[in-house]
């Protein structure tokens, strides 16, 4: 007879609900962990998980895997890439890992509350390869970064950052914490996997691995990509929670989810992957703009995929898309600005060739953005590097936790968007970001800002000292230019030639 | 902006930078990764009233159970996801082997009905309660207030599901060669109403619902599972061998060999967590209140196997050798 094939015994794994007597039901999957919304336990047996795996093949699969990412990383260390690569990308680096490890880490409490709380049982265990998954995601991030600790003190914060108040990693827990470890078991495949994981990690797993592979990042961009194989698998657990819901009159509640996670997930993005992609990677590697990555994964495909499982492109789309030429370039100017406050070196990317592919990837670049950056350029010409860094802190939105930003020069747009709420004023970055608090105010009301905490005096001395030492950053570890200035120099002597 | 001299680059993580050797790759990628654990107040980024800001300050924070450092847990076996992976395909390789070997014999074919039967009321209904020790590893795993320990955590659900998985398929297999007696279709009905179950029914559905995650250590790891472990593996293999199903056998031992490596790290847990005074009457006090359900569980699932009373006393037993060779009781 041999071995029997997946099919004959598959559905006995996820045969696995049964009648709790001896507790209720509502205690053994208490509402508010499992989010079944009413939907009776045998409508969540439907569940069917697109892609199947067992077992025997996970384990099988994934030692396959790992074995190729680490012997690619073994093979190349005495290339000493980060070492001799240029040192936007390697700000790249230290964003991403970072920003990514220890959340991806974090993501396995998501894939838990499911594996323990979803009432669909093969939700329950595909939520437990994803846990396996999650964990690989923050194990191996840790252990490539690690390597290179005695580098820089800023490598320290693959680890580090999200343990600190350093802004940009209060921003991801907040979004973090909100869209995958504070929901119920439904909520989190929908907010997470399907919302966050089917439309977002393409862009940072498969995008930036475009990226990585021109610039000769062969380790990082083996590692990426690899990822993203279990990302594709484990985020194909929304999509059928998604189609029960909506087959119980649930698409109203669907929707919401999916707009409030889509949205927070751009903002992210905006200020994360948007500046790699755009100013951090060097001009010749850059596979694609960011904006032309946005829609080629988002657009193309995501929007494709919500049309299909039939809910709605979210309503504030036209702003989204608009968006894609504007916010990502004032996050870029802000973390520039605000350099020392981060825990990479940003890549100011203005170069007279860079500034050229702005224009051409985003019209007008050089009569919005440009104009801010001709201000500073023209400081660092003069000589006066202490006019273009930060003696104060910018606005941040309530929602994103990043600085509020719009576009300046002639389509001058920057705009707060407040909102009084129980006798407290909120500001926010943009109208959806004011909407998403609205859905369910009670989850932020009582969450004070980085600006919030300053003015209520938590961050002492109230200067921007006080606001690094609160960011857990010290000299060593704050961000500077990545090319210590030295792209200034074309300008320098393009005025020279001038006068 | 300041004249502090500049933070000089380490040879590892900052926090891992006091040892004086070399952290491995495991202290490298697992410890101190849960920066819920930060803010006492407020474990998530968001309002701190919200629901599970209140469920993780009850049951993870102030839980009776006490350390001051749960960080410094180590899992003795320092398994990584990358290791875990190879370990267990070796494992699975192994069983795929066997199940190939013993498909080709047509084993299941010359089985006594009665064993058959007890295959049918014993092992593959087993499954439910292989499910339930994963579901509540995956509670342990997103409660536990130390990264390592929800590693372990996470790679004991995992094992539940090989488990889980071993004996669905085996109940798919023997579907083939026995067809009346209800393989593959009956095993809820089972789970929820026969005499053998509902200890381990009443047991687990209980234990399921203990949010505190230290009492949820203390009923899985250091009751169910060991109770499960010498009945639903230990005990029924035992009668296997004497039924002549070396398969079962077979399957078991593999089984057990990831048993073992569970009781390795919990007993380490007990042991970190013991060296705090007042943990010791808190798991006293939990194994208490779950031993008698266990120990009916026991009985229950004994009861119609053949020296049963012989296989409870000996399972009953060995489940109390443990928490003796842990201190406890």
């Amino acid at each position: 007879m041999g071995i029997l094939d997946r099919s004959e015994y598959y559905d006995l794994t996820r045969t696995t609900n049964w009648s709790p007597s001896y507790v209720t039901e509502d205690e053994l999957y208490p509402e508010s962990m499992s989010g079944s919304r009413g939907i009776p336990m045998e409508k969540w047996e439907a569940f069917d998980e697109p892609y199947k795996v067992a077992y025997g093949e996970y384990v099988m699969t994934q030692r396959e895997k790992d074995s190729g990412a680490y012997s690619v990383k073994a093979a190349l260390e005495r290339s000493n890439f980060v070492e001799n690569a240029d040192p936007g990308w390697v700000s790249t680096l230290k964003a991403h890992y970072g920003a990514i490890a220890v959340p991806e880490y974090a993501a396995m409490t998501g894939e838990a509350r499911m594996a323990r709380f979803s009432k669909a049982p093969g939700n329950r265990n595909m939520a437990v390869y994803g846990m396996m998954d999650e964990t690989r995601h923050g194990q191996i991030q840790l252990y490539f970064p690690h390597e290179h600790t005695d580098k820089s003190r800023q490598w320290d914060w693959a680890h580090k950052a999200m343990h600190t108040n350093e802004w940009g990693a209060l921003a991801a827990r907040h979004f973090f914490d909100d869209m995958m470890m504070t929901r119920d078991a439904i909520s989190v495949s929908i907010m997470l996997t399907f919302a966050f994981e089917t439309g977002f990690t393409n862009m940072q797993f498969l995008g930036l691995a475009a990226d990585a592979a021109e610039a000769g990042d062969h380790t990082f961009a083996n590692l990426i990509s690899s990822i993203q194989t279990d990302e594709a698998r484990h985020a194909q657990q929304g999509g059928p929670n998604l189609k029960i819901l909506l087959e119980n009159g649930m698409k109203e509640d669907a929707q919401r989810m999916i707009d409030v996670s889509f949205w927070r997930s751009w903002k992210l993005f905006s200020v994360l992957t948007g500046p790699m992609m755009d100013y951090y990677t060097p001009l010749e590697h850059r596979a694609q703009s960011f904006k032309e990555f946005m829609q080629e994964w988002i657009i193309g495909q995501f929007e494709r995929q919500i049309h299909d499982i039939g809910l709605d492109t979210p309503w504030y789309w036209d702003e989204f898309v608009r968006a894609l030429d504007e916010t990502h370039h004032g996050m870029h100017l802000g973390v520039w600005y605000w350099r020392p406050t981060v825990w990479w070196n940003p890549a100011a990317g203005v170069s007279p060739d860079e500034r050229d592919w702005l224009e051409e990837k985003y019209p007008g670049w050089n009569d919005s953005w440009g104009s801010c950056w001709d201000v500073i350029i023209d400081n660092l010409v003069d000589g006066k590097p202490e006019l273009t860094g930060p003696a104060t802190l910018p606005m941040i939105c309530n929602m994103s936790n990043i600085p509020i930003v719009g576009t300046p020069g002639p389509g001058w747009n920057v705009k707060d968007y407040p909102l009084e709420h129980n006798g407290r004023l909120y500001h926010f970055g943009s109208g959806p970001d004011r909407w998403c608090f609205e859905q369910e105010p009670e989850r932020y009301q009582g969450h004070l800002s980085f600006i919030d905490r300053f003015l209520a005096g938590q961050i002492q001395p109230m200067d921007l000292n006080g606001g690094l030492a609160y960011m857990g950053l010290s000299p060593g570890e704050m961000g500077d230019d990545a090319h210590d200035y030295a792209w200034v120099a074309h300008y320098q002597t393009e005025q020279r030639a001038a006068s | 902006m300041t004249s502090v001299e500049p933070l000089k680059p380490l040879r590892t993580w900052s926090h891992l930078a006091d040892k004086r050797r070399r952290p491995t790759e495991y202290e490298i990628v697992s410890t101190n990764l849960h920066y819920r654990q930060n803010n006492p107040d407020s474990p998530w980024e968001l309002d701190p009233d919200i629901h599970m800001n209140k469920w993780y300050r009850q049951y993870c924070n102030d839980s009776p159970l006490q350390h001051d450092d749960w960080d410094a847990f180590r899992d003795p076996d320092q398994l990584v996801y990358r290791t875990y992976n190879i370990l267990q395909d070796g494992q699975e390789t192994h069983v795929r082997s066997i199940l190939d070997q013993f498909s080709d014999r047509e084993q299941d074919s010359v089985f006594s009905q009665e064993w058959v039967e007890t295959l049918a009321s014993h092992y593959a209904p087993a499954r439910y309660v292989f499910h339930t020790v994963q579901m509540v590893s995956a509670y342990l795993s997103q409660m536990a207030p130390a990264s390592t320990i929800s590693n372990c955590t996470t790679f004991q659900a995992a094992d539940s599901v090989r488990w889980l998985t071993h004996a669905a398929y085996r109940t798919a297999e023997l579907a083939k060669s026995h067809d009346s007696v209800g393989f593959g279709e009956n095993e809820r009905q089972r789970w929820e109403n026969d005499a053998c179950w509902q200890g381990f029914r009443e047991l687990m559905e209980k234990g399921l619902v203990a949010w505190d995650w230290a009492e949820s250590f203390t009923f899985l790891n250091l009751v169910a599972k060991p109770a499960i472990e010498a009945t639903v593996l230990g005990g029924l293999s035992t009668v296997a061998q004497q039924e002549g199903d070396v398969l079962m056998t077979l399957m078991c031992e593999t089984q057990l060999r990831d048993a073992e490596r569970h009781r390795r790290w919990s007993s380490a847990l007990v042991e970190m967590a013991l060296t705090q005074d007042g943990n010791l009457a808190v798991f006293n006090d939990w194994l208490d209140k779950w031993l008698p359900l266990a120990d009916a569980a026991i009985d229950a699932y004994c009861h119609d196997l053949p020296e049963g009373s012989d296989l409870a006393q000996s399972a009953k037993k060995k489940v109390k050798d443990f928490h003796r060779q842990l201190g406890l009781g």
